[in-house]
């Protein structure tokens, strides 16, 4: 170990010459008392008697022990100068422990504690004194220190931090006053009480931190949530568009444009419109041919499963048409049906048994669901309680057995003619198309003939998909099975036991649910036989079930 | 160093919350959905009357937006997991209650059937999290 030199000359009152101002690199220590005037306050001669001791005691042999040197005192604090940044700052706690000592028996506000601050410098010495930034900045260390702290600089730090075992916590760059740059500050940790502190400290923030995120992803939430509602039942319950369907049959349905939001095309043309353009339908090829095959009293409508993208779309109207009555709406695409006897049900499940002979008198049946589009004619003219979005050539979902009477009721009354749910029997009827096998196509399950889960070719495509997408079965009708869920007009009874064998809708009983059919493209390919059947509550929508429509003539 | 850390704790914190957002409506964790009967092991001979029990929420109709409540759905015979992510499936093995109903009138076939509740919300989501009733199986004579 160096040792310090005597640097005090002597000499008293002369001028230091200029060559012997030494300068040296040493750790500094400044130590202040806390709250010396308080203290002197309360007690000036027990205070000051004290200090006295201490500095005799404890604080002069503790610099001289650790080979230090004690530059001065000041009435409430000390300078002392060390060669070894490692003694330097092990005086320091040996000075603040011993202090915990002194201080145990004493009441708090009795206390006397020091703040110590250590820097490494280069400073002048002088006999009585030594100077420097070196020494301020060890003397305002030691103004920011705590009570019964140790301050130390970024540069005792680099030197003891590997050699002196103790805890340091670093107080980041701290701007000292009349210094330029910021200094870098450490607090010392000699004892698991400091380090207690430190940690509660930083366990405060990082709690305080987590709190305020929760509570902002806890706001996000809410937020969204609260958001959420008002879009969904808006969806389904929002009052149709404002403009009146004219009755008269000059007026085209302007309506159509404004109720559905998602509708591309022009206003659809009434009979009264006249657009020559020809269609092209790719999906239902079929479909134009047929209303010219079957002359009967069904006027030709524009077929529903033209591009919307096309614009305008409209079907040549045959003239003669009952355009002067009240069809400004456009109907459904009809496809009329001999009727006949069949036998209804099946051997396959409870609810389809017992098989019994059904006699069916001639009707219509519309040859695809209701679309979109239709279903939003009705919505326009307020006779229907929500305007669907979706595609407009996509069934119409989300519809209860309620829903579907509403709308018959609406196109019956606008139409004059008397257009209503199927019953049961007509629909397994029109399903099976004249065949008796578990499917319209055979017995066997073939891909490709029916939206179905697990059963059609192109999964992954938006459901549900557009109405007549499949070949129909054998009387022209498409999407008997799979697809969308369909209303018919019958109260739902487990089993046929009972059943009306004319055709007629089985109105009697609970009618607290209603019979649904066909399946739709989320069940499996047995909800595709035509005499499947099923029940559902009658008033309430669920996202699968449409429904198609008959007509009597 | 620290401070950057800690603000890319609480950023990875809040992403994702919002990933792990499921469709239903939220419900409370004492929700408690029970088969009041049949019990677990039950034997049965012929048709029975299944009641459905709730606790902490309440049963609606479909299509209501109200708060803390839900109607029933009787899963019969069901082993796919639940999507919470679809509306709970309408066929023959999932009879929806959307009229509010907390009973049911219930004819299977004999033989061994699984019988489980699950809460739908007002567009027939389950709840997140989901409530769901134990799975009981019973017995027909």
């Amino acid at each position: 170990m160096a040792e310090i030199r005597n640097i005090k000359s002597g000499k008293l009152g002369g001028e230091p010459p200029r060559e012997s101002m030494p300068r040296r690199l040493a750790a500094i220590v400044a130590g202040d008392i806390a709250g010396y005037s308080r203290l002197m306050q309360i007690d000036e001669e027990g205070t000051h008697g004290r200090v006295k001791r201490i500095e005799r005691d404890l604080i002069e042999p503790s610099i001289l022990e650790h080979h230090g040197k004690l530059v001065k005192t000041t009435g409430d604090g000390f300078l002392a100068i060390f060669d070894s940044p490692v003694e330097a700052v092990r005086c320091g706690i040996v000075i603040q422990q011993n202090m915990v000592g002194r201080n145990a028996s004493l009441p708090k506000h009795h206390w006397i504690e020091y703040r110590i601050g250590v820097n490494l410098g280069d400073v002048i010495i002088e006999a009585d004194d030594i100077y420097g930034d070196g020494v301020n900045i060890a003397t305002r260390l030691e103004g920011i220190a705590d009570p019964g702290e140790v301050y130390i600089s970024g540069g005792i730090y680099e030197q003891i931090k590997h050699k002196l075992v103790c805890g340091y916590e670093s107080l980041g760059d701290r701007k000292v006053k009349n210094i330029t740059d910021p200094v870098r500050v450490y607090r010392v940790l000699p004892d698991a009480a400091a380090y207690g502190r430190t940690r509660k400290r930083r366990e405060t923030v990082l709690i305080s931190l987590l709190s305020l995120t929760l509570l902002i992803i806890a706001g996000g939430v809410l937020w969204y949530l609260l958001g959420q509602p008002s879009t969904r039942v808006a969806d389904r319950a929002s009052a149709p568009a404002s403009s009146q369907t004219g009755s008269s049959q000059t007026q085209p349905n302007p309506a159509a444009t404004q109720a559905a939001p998602s509708s591309q095309t022009a206003p659809p043309a009434a009979s009264a419109t006249q657009q020559a353009a020809p269609n092209v339908q790719p999906v239902p090829p079929a479909a134009p041919t047929a209303p010219q095959a079957m002359p009967k009293q069904q006027p030709a409508v524009p077929p529903q499963p033209a591009e919307p993208k096309a614009g305008v779309a409209s079907a040549p109207v045959s003239p003669g048409t009952p355009g002067a009555q009240a069809s400004a709406v456009r109907e459904p695409e009809m496809l009329p049906l001999r009727g006949g006897t069949f036998a209804m049900g099946s051997n396959d499940e409870a609810s389809e048994k017992p098989v019994h002979q059904v006699t069916i008198k001639p009707f219509a049946i519309s040859k695809y669901p209701i679309t979109v589009r239709e279903w939003n004619e009705c919505a326009a003219a307020k006779a229907c309680t929500f305007t669907a979005t979706g595609k407009d050539d996509a069934p119409i979902t989300n519809v209860s057995w309620s829903d579907a009477r509403q709308f018959v009721a609406w196109l019956a009354g606008a139409t004059q003619k008397r257009y209503r749910l199927p019953s049961e029997a007509e629909w397994e009827y029109a399903a099976r198309g004249g065949t008796q096998s578990k499917y319209w196509w055979g017995d066997q399950l073939q891909p490709g003939l029916a939206n179905c889960k697990n059963c059609a070719d192109a999964p992954g495509a938006e459901q549900p998909l557009k109405v007549g997408s499949f070949k129909p079965n054998p009387f022209g009708l498409y999407d008997m099975g799979g697809g969308v869920d369909q209303w018919v007009e019958d109260c739902w009874h487990k089993t046929y036991q009972g059943a009306p064998s004319d055709g007629s809708p089985w109105s009697a009983g609970d009618c607290s649910s209603h019979v649904i059919r066909s399946g739709s493209w989320k069940n499996d390919a047995t909800y595709v036989r035509p005499a499947n059947r099923d029940s559902y509550d009658t008033n309430v929508r669920y996202p699968t079930h449409g429904f198609r429509v008959a007509l009597t003539p | 160093m620290n401070i950057i850390r800690l603000v890319m704790l609480c950023a990875a914190l809040t992403m994702l919350s919002f990933a792990a957002q499921a469709q239903g409506k939220p419900a409370g964790k004492d929700a408690v959905l029970y088969f009041v009967w049949p019990q677990n092991g039950t034997t049965i001979k012929g048709g029975f009357w299944c009641r459905f029990g709730l606790r902490n929420m309440g049963v609606t109709h479909a299509g209501d937006n109200f708060q803390n409540s839900g109607h029933h759905h009787l899963l019969v015979d069901v082993n796919e997991p639940l999507n919470p992510n679809e509306p709970i499936a309408s066929d023959k093995s999932h009879l929806h209650f959307g009229a509010g109903q907390t009973e049911a009138r219930i004819e299977l076939p004999p033989g061994k059937h699984t019988l489980q509740l699950v809460l739908g919300d007002a567009d027939h989501y389950p709840f997140s999290p989901p409530v769901v009733s134990d799975k009981i199986t019973i017995t027909i004579k």
